[in-house]
């Protein structure tokens, strides 16, 4: 047995996600991003069940294990009982952990995520609140996006939102009491700890690709770059 | 002699040993629940590996029983069963009690009700249909078409409906299906000749004789295409065609495809009766419901409780040809007990 392999035994996802295999394909066949990706996640629930060390390795740092979408479609099909999605989840943190992440075009965008979607749970305790996707980011959203954007507020009050204010209500200010309760999550369950193996590797591999790379924000190359790069080989 | 043996269930093992039994001098009543014998039997028009009618099969076993006495209880039901000393006293529903020195269970086995994997579709888009019902149309004898009036050009067949899959607590590979949907599949090309045919596996289990050939015939002679992928789930088209999604798995490519008719291959169930009859008799059973023998090897028709035998798919899934011999198995156990002999009391060393 790999060293890898005895890595990923530890993720309690991985021990939940992989019974045996008998290749039948059913997840593939569910899998949406499989439709459109080179992915096939038969292949790589096959591919681990071999424990082989070196095709492991280039798994986790190949582009396929940041395809998944995690929608968890492959767990209500598998006569097996195995969760390819789950497999996935472990590849992924040890992807992360070991830096591997870095290698590949979708692995690097790890580091765009943290910085905008991973560091607005923190702030707001909201993932992706109206006020932090901005159009500028976010070309894809139109127009009426931009309108909502620059309005807010008057938008909010329309439908009846609770933007930033105490109370109820959708975007209503996330207690204190509740962001110290999620800090104090990202503390226990390691969290900061994979942020922190996130941003080191991410600065690392800015350093060994000539890119400038700030410590926060998203003005800097490193960022511009993981977050606009596309190869356009990800694609059937 | 003189000595009586209760056979539960009149399917092929219950009218195969109670003639054997009777043959050999014992006293046999068959208690059957339906009003004819015979069983699923009645319900395949053509059977594997070779073609053969099946009420050529019903006919042999009837033959037995003009040869051999043997009374057979129609439309029966078991209310209880008590243990008095080294026999047993069967309360049927209108009271009568039969007094049985052996029993010899064979209640065989349901077909898996397709309905419980709901993403295949079955009684939910129209032109999804079992091996079952496709017996059904072939009995029929006319032209083939789906249950929405059209003659199907493309047919696809789902293997391991009910079996092989943990999502309906079915561990077990039913033996039968594969080979069923090879020959169902040749039968329709042959009724249908330009018809495509798919037939989507995880393992084609060709074990028994002439299985191999008639696979290696169902592509060369026939034409039946074979790909290896289990079906995630059918959809419906506006005109009632049934769209397949699955993965290729030998190109490692997902691939969508529409079928007129789409037939599942659905697996054995031990049956209700087999249920039944265990909880009266406190018979031990398999993980899948299944009667458990003592011994694997050496008592493969012997059940915990002495004095009672079972044969025949109430054990597991089996295909007729091992029914008969099981059956027969069985009945020289049954004789072996009933005359006392010594062979009765090996036992295994470990």
């Amino acid at each position: 047995m790999g060293k890898l392999y005895d890595l990923l035994l530890q993720d309690i996802r991985f021990e939940e996600g992989l019974n045996a295999c008998m290749n039948c394909g059913v997840c593939t066949a569910i899998c949406p991003a499989a439709e459109f990706y080179k992915y096939d996640p038969r292949e790589i629930v096959d591919t681990i069940q071999t424990k082989d060390e070196e095709k492991t390795e280039a798994l986790l740092k190949s582009e396929t294990i940041w395809y998944c979408g995690q929608c968890m479609s492959c767990k209500t099909r598998c006569p097996r009982g195995n969760t390819p999605a789950l497999v996935i989840m472990a590849l992924r943190t040890l992807s992360q952990k070991l830096g591997y992440f870095t290698d590949s075009e979708k692995g690097r965008q790890q580091f765009a995520i943290k910085r905008t979607v991973g560091e607005n749970i923190l702030k707001y305790g909201y993932c992706v609140p109206t006020y932090a996707v901005d159009p500028k980011m976010h070309p894809e959203q139109g127009p009426i996006w931009e309108h909502i954007f620059n309005n807010i507020d008057d938008v909010m009050d329309r439908l009846g939102g609770n933007l930033k204010k105490k109370g109820s209500g959708a975007l209503r200010e996330i207690h204190q009491k509740n962001l110290d309760e999620l800090d104090k999550i990202f503390e226990v369950t390691g969290g900061y700890k994979l942020y922190g193996e996130i941003e080191n590797y991410s600065e690392k591999k800015a350093g060994e690709m000539g890119l400038e790379f700030k410590k926060e924000g998203i003005d800097n190359e490193y960022f511009r770059h993981v977050y606009t790069c596309n190869s356009d080989n990800h694609g059937k | 002699m003189g000595k009586k043996v209760v056979v539960i269930g009149g399917g092929i093992t219950g009218m195969e040993a109670s003639v054997q039994l009777s043959a050999l001098g014992y006293s046999v009543t068959v208690l059957e629940k339906e009003s004819q014998l015979g069983g699923h039997l009645n319900d395949w028009t053509v059977l594997f590996p070779n073609l053969r009618k099946g009420n050529e099969i019903v006919s042999f076993l009837e033959h037995g029983l003009e040869l051999q006495e043997v009374n057979v209880i129609y439309n029966s039901k078991i209310s209880g069963i008590k243990k008095i000393n080294k026999h047993y006293e069967i309360v049927l529903d209108n009271q009568k009690q039969i007094i049985a020195d052996a029993i010899l269970v064979a209640t065989g086995f349901d077909l898996f009700d397709a309905h419980r994997k709901e993403e295949f579709g079955y009684g939910i888009y129209e032109n999804v249909i079992t091996s079952y019902d496709l017996e059904k149309i072939f009995a029929e004898k006319g032209e083939i078409k789906t249950p929405s009036g059209i003659n199907p050009k493309r047919i696809g067949f789902i293997h391991c409906v009910g079996s092989r899959d943990e999502k309906v607590n079915n561990h077990y590979c039913s033996n039968v299906c594969c080979v069923t949907g090879v020959k169902q599949a040749m039968e329709l090309k042959t009724l249908i000749p330009d018809a495509e045919i798919f037939n989507f596996y995880m393992d084609m289990r060709m074990f028994d004789t002439h299985f191999e050939e008639l696979y290696l015939e169902s592509q060369k002679k026939y034409g039946i295409n074979f790909i290896r992928g289990r079906l995630s789930e059918a959809n419906e088209t506006i005109d009632k065609r049934i769209i397949l999604k699955v993965e290729d798995t030998l190109t490692s490519r997902p691939l969508k495809m529409t079928v007129d008719l789409l037939v599942l291959l659905v697996g054995m169930e031990p049956s209700k009766g087999t249920k039944e009859i265990a909880k009266l008799l406190n018979l031990k059973m398999r993980e899948s419901g299944f009667l458990k023998p003592e011994d694997d090897h050496t008592l493969s028709n012997v059940s915990n409780m002495p004095g009672v035998f079972f044969a025949g798919t109430c054990s597991g899934p089996m295909s007729i040809k091992y029914t008969f011999t099981d059956a027969r198995a069985a009945v020289t156990k049954i004789n072996c007990y009933l005359k006392e002999y010594e062979l009765q009391h090996r036992i295994l060393l470990n």
